[in-house]
């Protein structure tokens, strides 16, 4: 059996560490880095992807229910809307704030604030309607400094600022690098459901019925990408494809 | 009858301290008939002392603001903020007077097993206990008893104080508080004699043990070893962080005073603070040359007797700063790390300090030095 010992430094090595650390004491006595963010007076700068309270825009949704499926913890529900399209509604109980919602969201209807500080009288009140998504939750501002943590080559250092932070990130427009579009891959397969041109939202499908065979268009202009029909078409023969 | 009282006012009005700057306001208080009387009496030296520094009023400021300044100190040093709400814009400066208000109206609960009237009695008996130790203590001139042997009862005073704790911990009657008992007297043991020994190393060197006789010299020159020993003695008596073993939070909940509460827990808590106040004075007169300092041009001549009070107090607030600063360095050593350093280095230590100390006095007597 190996027996661990402890290292023998010596009196002048230990003697060293000693003066080294009544020495770093002396030093931050004086000049202190205090680290703390007084929350309520202070508040720390956030980077803009913060992931923090999550606000909802009816007008961009195009209904794809991909928040809802891509929800890891089930806290995303669709609700039926007087328009009879289905919005989202955020279970704040349950959401863990992966924000794989607003990753997922084609048109950026949903989108990320610096908001953190949301406090709830229960569990119900938790349930976030797709109405109460719209508008920015009533949050107090006590803070009058700004708060940032530089981190150089050797030592953390805080740099405030006396100003408000805006806790509103501006709009990130969508996903633009590789634009997609639905196509049809094998027509002949088609059994001609229409479940494509009930999906989307966009109104890019079109179908037409010429010698007893029906004939699906997609117009690649109006075409976004959310990859609905090609997720519900019953025969699986849509796929995205680069524009 | 009348003699006895003539005599008296002549014993007050013939030892008065000093203080050439304020004379002419006492001179015109000294014609009316019972003001006169009682400001004489509060300059008296030993009432002085007593009463006003290094007595109670400057203990009492010292308990007031000295957990506030360590506790903002090893803050800066640990990167935190501290006391900050109760007066934001001091601080939190009278965070103690705000702790102090919360357990004066707090009750004191004695719980069903503990020994009540001795649960009771020694939370407030070891207070007027830790305030004897200064009536043998000098801030420059100003001391309340000159006694021959005024080190050795300064330190057979102190001595009384684990006696104390290990009074509350049995009155407490609880698991923890036997624990921290039993721990207190362990360190207790293991401190005390490398300090007695240290202190008994710079008696020699002095000649005296009378601390209005000790010379104005810098014993931590003189004996640096002695100096050191006293210094962990001290560190380990206050049973503050690197020693914090009787009370250590995580183990032993606050050991001995883990049952109490209210006002009663309050003196507890500032209990170790006397006491590294106590133990600072002595330092600061064994070790920094008491009441001296360099001559300042206008100040001396006018404060007189206050400027070794001054001197004094500075040396004591600088040796408690550092002895506090210690917790935010160390970690808490183990019992018997504790142990070990008690019996081992500082036994040793403390002897190579008395060997010095003899070896000093000799070459001085025989003209080497």
């Amino acid at each position: 059996m190996k027996k661990v010992t402890v290292q023998d430094q010596g009196v002048v090595e230990k003697t060293k560490c000693h003066a080294a650390a009544i020495g770093v004491a002396m030093k931050e006595s004086v000049y202190p880095l205090t680290a703390t963010v007084q929350y309520p007076r202070q508040r720390k700068k956030m980077p803009d992807n913060f992931r923090g309270y999550i606000l909802f825009d009816p007008d961009k949704c195009i209904n794809c229910w991909e928040c809802a499926f891509i929800c890891p913890a089930n806290a995303i529900r669709m609700k039926e809307a007087p328009n009879k399209k289905y919005y989202p509604t955020i279970d704040y109980g349950k959401c863990i704030f992966c924000h794989f919602c607003i990753d997922s969201c084609t048109d950026s209807a949903l989108r990320t604030t610096k908001i953190h500080d949301v406090a709830y009288k229960d569990m119900d009140e938790m349930v976030t309607l797709t109405e109460e998504m719209i508008e920015p939750p009533e949050i107090v501002r006590e803070d009058t400094k700004l708060v940032e943590y530089l981190i150089d080559d050797k030592d953390l250092q805080m740099k405030k600022t006396r100003e408000v932070d805006n806790l509103f990130v501006d709009e990130v427009p969508p996903s633009v690098e590789i634009p997609v579009v639905s196509q049809c891959i094998d027509g002949a397969s088609c059994i001609g459901c229409h479940v494509c041109e009930y999906v989307c939202g966009s109104g890019a499908i079109s179908s037409s019925i010429a010698n007893g065979v029906m004939n699906m268009a997609i117009d690649t202009d109006n075409c976004t990408g959310c990859g609905l029909c090609v997720k519900e078409c019953t025969m699986q023969i849509l796929k995205l494809v680069r524009k | 009858m009348q003699e006895v009282i003539n005599e008296l006012l002549e014993t007050m009005m013939s030892n008065q301290v000093s203080v050439p700057v304020i004379q002419p306001v006492i001179d015109m208080a000294a014609q009316m008939p019972m003001v006169g009387l009682g400001i004489s009496f509060i300059l008296w030296t030993p009432i002085f002392a007593l009463l006003i520094c290094p007595g109670l009023s400057t203990l009492g400021i010292f308990l007031l603001f000295f957990p506030w300044i360590e506790r903002k100190l090893c803050a800066r040093i640990q990167w935190r903020v501290g006391p900050r709400e109760i007066v934001p814009w001091l601080g939190g400066l009278i965070q103690l007077l705000a702790d102090t208000l919360r357990f004066l109206f707090q009750e004191v609960i004695v719980h069903k097993d503990a020994h009540r009237p001795y649960f009771l009695q020694f939370a407030f008996l070891s207070f007027a206990a830790a305030l004897l130790p200064l009536l043998f203590i000098n801030a420059g001139d100003v001391i309340a008893i000159a006694s021959p042997y005024g080190v050795q009862l300064l330190l057979a005073l102190v001595c009384l104080f684990p006696l104390f704790i290990l009074g509350l911990g049995w009155a407490s009657n609880s698991r923890f508080a036997f624990i921290g008992s039993v721990r207190e007297a362990f360190m207790y043991f293991a401190y005390e004699i490398p300090f007695i020994i240290a202190v008994l190393a710079m008696v020699i060197l002095f000649g005296t043990s009378n601390p209005i006789l000790i010379p104005d010299k810098w014993g931590i020159i003189l004996n640096p070893i002695a100096a050191f020993t006293f210094f962990v003695g001290a560190a380990m008596a206050t049973s503050r962080m690197p020693f914090e073993i009787p009370e250590a939070d995580q183990e032993v909940a606050a050991g001995p005073h883990v049952e109490y509460s209210g006002i009663a827990f309050g003196l507890i808590y500032v209990m170790c603070y006397e006491k590294a106040y106590i133990l600072s004075t002595l330092m600061v007169v064994l070790f920094l040359g008491g009441g001296s300092g360099p001559d300042i041009p206008g100040l001396t001549v006018h404060l007189g007797d206050l400027m070794g009070i001054v001197w004094f107090l500075l040396k004591v607030i600088i040796v408690m700063t550092t002895m506090f600063v210690l917790r935010t360095i160390y970690p808490r050593y183990r019992l018997d790390q504790g142990l070990t350093i008690g019996w081992g280095a500082m036994i040793a230590i403390s002897l190579v300090a008395l060997a010095w100390s003899i070896v000093f006095v000799f070459m001085q007597q025989g003209g080497v030095l």
